[in-house]
Formats: structure tokens, sequence, C-alpha cells
């Protein structure tokens, strides 16, 4: 697919300065500000939770932890899963939330600046997101205890693959953002 | 512990059939629905920007979101025997690949 018609699609051919309904008054512009930090809150607590999981799944320590890395590795990986299933969910509905708000004032700046390689980031974290949520429900159902053996390829790829996003996506959003300067 | 097999082959196949589904909805723009941000408008699927930009990615959700669930009611009626051989790798393999897709499908953002 052409880029053009990507863009095309995103409708951000032209620098849309058009203030949002939400977010037009100063206190919905506060409210978003709001939700951005519990955004970025959540997202922190899930990369926590997640890269522990990783961590302890693919480089198991084997002996008693003395180091901090070695400590890191020793958690019960299972404990993490319904705590990264809400959180990721509680993080992706509170960035499907603000997302009209950056459609409209972030992404408008990132055209006028020509930063194709910020705005194709970003596209790549929202479809990522996506996928990310459609696998919770097998990554969810393999971490189940007692865990299964003829599941533990899968449960470590799936592991692996939300880690990933969320970093990437993570750190999109942050340097994203900062294109445009918090709360300008 | 036994567990029921149809909860992990429904597990499955909705992974992949909401990743495949959402990965086509995105390529081909079958958005249920439009989503105009500017003036909090919704249409019915793929509508025009009006004032603004026009959102599809709630619709591409929504899209893809029928389709894995349609495809878990006929799996459903999948007989237990079938439904084993249905291996758990499918649930990584398939979004990951749909994630390179996704890359690929966007390079020219990164190739300029």
């Amino acid at each position: 697919m052409r880029l053009a018609a990507l863009r095309a699609r995103s409708n951000c051919g032209t620098i849309n300065r058009i203030k949002s309904a939400p977010a037009a008054t100063a206190q919905g512009e506060f409210v978003y500000i709001a939700l951005l930090i519990v955004h970025g809150l959540f997202a922190v607590a899930l990369l926590g939770a997640l890269t522990h999981q990783t961590a302890s799944t693919w480089l198991p320590a084997r002996k008693q932890a003395g180091s901090f890395s070695g400590r890191f590795r020793a958690v019960s990986a299972a404990g993490y899963t319904n705590a990264i299933v809400w959180l990721y969910v509680g993080t992706f509905v509170l960035g499907a939330i603000i997302y009209p708000e950056f459609r409209i004032s972030i992404r408008g700046v990132l055209e006028e600046l020509e930063t194709p390689a910020a705005m194709g980031s970003f596209e790549l974290k929202e479809h990522f997101a996506v996928i990310g949520l459609a696998v919770l429900p097998a990554y969810w159902y393999f971490w189940r205890l007692p865990l299964a053996d003829e599941h533990a390829r899968a449960r470590k790829a799936l592991t692996a693959m939300l880690a990933f996003i969320t970093w990437w996506n993570f750190l999109v959003g942050h340097v994203v953002n900062n294109f445009r300067g918090f709360g300008a | 512990m036994n567990r029921p097999r149809t909860a992990v082959f429904l597990a499955i196949v909705f992974t992949v059939v909401y990743a495949l589904a959402y990965v086509i909805a995105v390529w081909k723009n079958y958005a249920l629905f439009t989503y105009h941000p500017a003036t909090g408008a919704l249409g019915l699927g793929v509508e025009k920007p009006q004032d603004g930009p026009a959102m599809y990615w709630f619709g591409w959700m929504a899209t893809a979101g029928i389709a894995a669930i349609g495809a878990c009611l006929i799996a459903w009626l999948v007989p237990e025997r079938y439904a084993q051989r249905l291996g758990s790798g499918w649930s990584w393999i398939v979004p990951l690949g749909v994630l390179i897709f996704f890359a690929y499908l966007l390079r020219g953002y990164f190739l300029r």
C-alpha cells in the first residue's frame, strides 16, 4: 500500500488545528491530561509486570537468587497473569479514550514537523495494541494453573510478544507525546 | 486438572481470526463505522472526513470483533476430535505474522 493512500486514510494530509469537542475547554484539557497520566501509569505497571514475567519465563533463575538480576528472574511468573490482563485492558481503554484528541491536536503537529517515522511508529503502535488485545484470551488460558507442559512454547512466545508490544507502545507513545510537549 | 478442550480451541480461534480479520480490515479499509472526533459524530461504514479527520480504527476493531465472535460461534459446533488437532502454536504464529505484515504495510513511513 502506498504511503499516500495510508495518509489519506488517516486524513492528515492537511494540518488540522480544530480542537476536539471534549478538550476544547480548560476542563476538557485537564481531563485529557489526567487520563494521559493515568494511561502512562498503567503502562508503567504493565511494563514492570510483563518484563518480570518474560525474564522469569525465558531466563528462569536456576539456583537461589542472590543478585538483583537473579531475584528479578526468580519471581513466580504465573502470579502476574491476571494483573497483566487487567492492566493491558485498562491501558488500552484509556488509550482509546484519549486517542481522538491525539488525532486532532498532535497528529497535525507531526505533519507540520514532517516526521514520517514518528507518524509511522504511532500507526504501528495502534495496530500492535489491537493485536496484543487479540492474543490476551489465549495468553490468559495458557497461563492458567496448573501450567500445561504442552503449551509451554505458546506461553513463552505470547509473553514475549506482549512484552515487545508493550515496550514499543510505551516508548513510541512517550516520544511522540514529547513532540508536542506535555499539556502544550 | 481436566480442562475442557473447547476453551483452548475457542481461545486460539478467537486470537487467530481476530488478528487476521483486523489486518484485512485495515488493509482493505473495512471499517464497520467511522468516528469523526472533531464533531463527535459516528457514521455507519466508511465515511469521508467531516470538519476534521475521520477515524476508522474503532471501526476496524469492531469489524474484526464481529468476525472473531462469528468464528467462535462456528468453532463451538466443531466436534471435539477435530478441535484437538488445532495446535497452540497458531495462537502466536499468526499474530506474529500480522505484526510483521503491519511493519511491511507501513514501511513507507520509514523508507523516505
